[in-house]
């Protein structure tokens, strides 16, 4: 394997970013319909099944025209997928309005720190351990070398990880300071306090895969807490599991915690004079969040990102490898990206479904779990990691 | 103690959690497919609204077995309808002891629909429908007679289908 040079590094390193942009644009949009649906079924309605036909665009064009001929129009009915495109088209296209007496500059940088940060983070979380897929010969400048499943995996990963996700309070909180509005100011003070808050029950939680795997690197993490344990991740991390889940959920500001959005107190939290694709960059950013904590939570506790849950690849690859076909092979018997992504999106569902079983908590009482049973829970359970960590060294 | 850990095991959150989840299942695996759908929302448009057996609808006039109007003009409902929306002319005809309309108007514009004239008639001659699309694009539409070949008293109104102000051009 010929060893790159700078500038083949850097194009691969550009690459690989474009994937991880890709990814995030193809997860934001369907993660939007899927809340959408499933929010809807958990509540045994049915979600969106229809782009409303306004009287301007194609689909209501459509629309009018095929009820004129007296049909429905199942072309923008089929179960609301064209809400796929609709939601960001409305975003692209709606009018961006500036506060007179905003500041100007915090305002338009605000998006942007909150939107980079959580964006910056997938730079250390690896998809696949090693050689995600090898470039062909043909490719100018950086022909036959292999792409790497992580941008960097490097050996601070999951400090990197947690620095840069915090650096988004900061777009929070001066978005409700540059809004020159009280709303946003209350909005963004409680987000702060609330993230500021969780980050402590977090990172402890996040301390004891560190703990037994002993390293800070995303993928060492990751294969500590696979192939590290004699079994399945979660079992001896049961606790540190839901913990890290709950305080996932209050630093994306999702419900059960969404304190900074509550809308019946504070109209739309920080964002509310923000509109347009500025809104948008928010609303990206908290998606993007919900994927990183996801994908977190499933590296370090549900048995390795690449791996089958439940510790199947051990147990099926025997029998796979004898009587496969040989094209699946490659997917089922070796670690693998796609199971990383299943993880993910179960892990999607479940904040759908905390989201749409749990009213919102008040905001003492968000903030009294943190500190008084999250924290103390968390110091337990590094303890246990401890303990699991001395009993079966690795 | 038992608060306490009633606070750190938290039992209803995954009761509920088990509620909404087979809700989600429920739904999930029969929508679209089942004639009798699991969720409670309807698709109105393009699955026929489901009424109840006492929604009112629009006036219809009945006519008996052997397609006689079982109307006698005994002029109740038009004495009783709080917007007098009703007016009838009586008439005679051959081989018949009562009397028979010869002009039933209904003006559906001031009609409030509640179903005093249907209580007062003593001879079960009217009914409300259960019609309720009844949006029109012109006024005229809205004035139903026993003449009237698309829209009359008898059968329901073709909404949208038929107006009078096409049929005079």
């Amino acid at each position: 394997m010929p060893t790159p040079t700078l500038t083949q590094s850097l194009v691969i390193a550009l690459l690989q970013a474009i994937l991880v942009v890709v990814f995030i644009f193809v997860v934001v949009p369907l993660t939007l319909y899927a809340e959408r649906k499933v929010l809807g079924y958990l509540q045994l309605r049915l979600g969106a099944t229809r782009v409303a036909g306004s009287l301007t665009g194609l689909t209501g064009f459509i629309n009018r025209n095929m009820w004129k001929l007296g049909k429905v129009p199942m072309l923008s009915y089929w179960r609301g997928i064209v809400m796929l495109v609709g939601d960001i088209l409305k975003m692209i296209l709606k009018e961006d309005i500036l506060p007179t007496k905003a500041d100007k500059f915090v305002f338009f940088i605000a998006p942007a720190i909150s939107f980079c940060a959580s964006v910056i983070v997938f730079a250390a979380i690896s998809f696949v351990p090693g050689t995600l897929f090898t470039l062909p010969a043909w490719v100018p400048i950086i022909g036959g070398l292999p792409v790497s499943g992580a941008i960097g995996d490097v050996n601070v990963g999951l400090l990197w990880i947690l620095g840069v996700a915090s650096v988004g309070v900061y777009g929070i909180v001066l978005a409700g300071w540059a809004s020159n509005s009280k709303y946003p100011l209350l909005g963004g003070l409680r987000s702060g306090a609330q993230i500021v808050s969780y980050e402590v029950p977090l990172t402890l939680s996040l301390l004891a895969p560190v703990v037994m795997s002993g390293s800070l690197q995303f993928g060492e993490i990751s294969r500590g807490m696979a192939v590290g344990l004699p079994f399945w991740g979660i079992v001896p991390q049961f606790l540190g599991f839901f913990i890290y889940l709950t305080c996932g959920f209050a630093e994306t500001n999702r419900l059960p915690f969404d304190m900074p959005e509550a809308e019946n107190e504070l109209v739309a939290g920080f964002h509310t004079e923000y509109s347009g694709m500025k809104f948008g960059f928010f609303y990206l950013a908290e998606y993007i969040n919900m994927v990183v904590v996801a994908a977190l939570a499933s590296a370090f506790f549900l048995g390795g990102p690449w791996l089958m849950p439940f510790g199947l690849h051990g147990l099926l690859n025997p029998f796979f490898s004898a009587h496969l076909p040989a094209l699946l092979v490659p997917f089922l018997c070796q670690p693998h990206a796609i199971f990383f992504v299943v993880k993910i999106i179960f892990l999607l569902f479940v904040y759908i479904w905390v989201r749409g079983t749990i009213p919102r908590y008040r905001y003492d009482q968000v903030m009294a779990i943190a500190w008084k049973y999250l924290i103390p829970l968390t110091l337990v359970n590094l303890l246990l990691a401890a303990a699991v960590r001395y009993c079966c060294a690795v | 103690m038992n608060k306490f850990l009633k606070t750190l095991i938290p039992f209803d959150i995954a009761k509920g959690l088990a509620i909404t989840g087979t809700h989600f299942a429920k739904v999930f695996l029969t929508a679209n497919r089942r004639k009798v759908p699991l969720h409670v929302v309807s698709e109105y448009p393009e699955v026929p609204a489901k009424l109840q057996p006492r929604f009112r609808g629009r006036l219809t006039m009945l006519k008996d077995d052997a397609g006689e109007i079982k109307c006698v003009c005994c002029m109740a409902c038009v004495k009783i309808c709080p917007t007098q929306v009703i007016s009838i002319e009586a008439g005679k005809k051959e081989g018949r002891k009562t009397k028979v309309p010869t002009r039933y108007d209904f003006e559906m514009e001031r009609c409030i629909f509640c179903e005093l004239c249907v209580e007062s008639c003593g001879f079960d001659s009217i009914i409300l429908n259960h019609q309720f699309e009844l949006a029109v694009y012109n006024r005229e539409d809205m004035s139903l007679s026993m003449d009237g070949q698309f829209q009359n008293m008898f059968g329901i109104s073709p909404v949208a289908k038929f107006s009078v102000a096409d049929e005079e051009k």
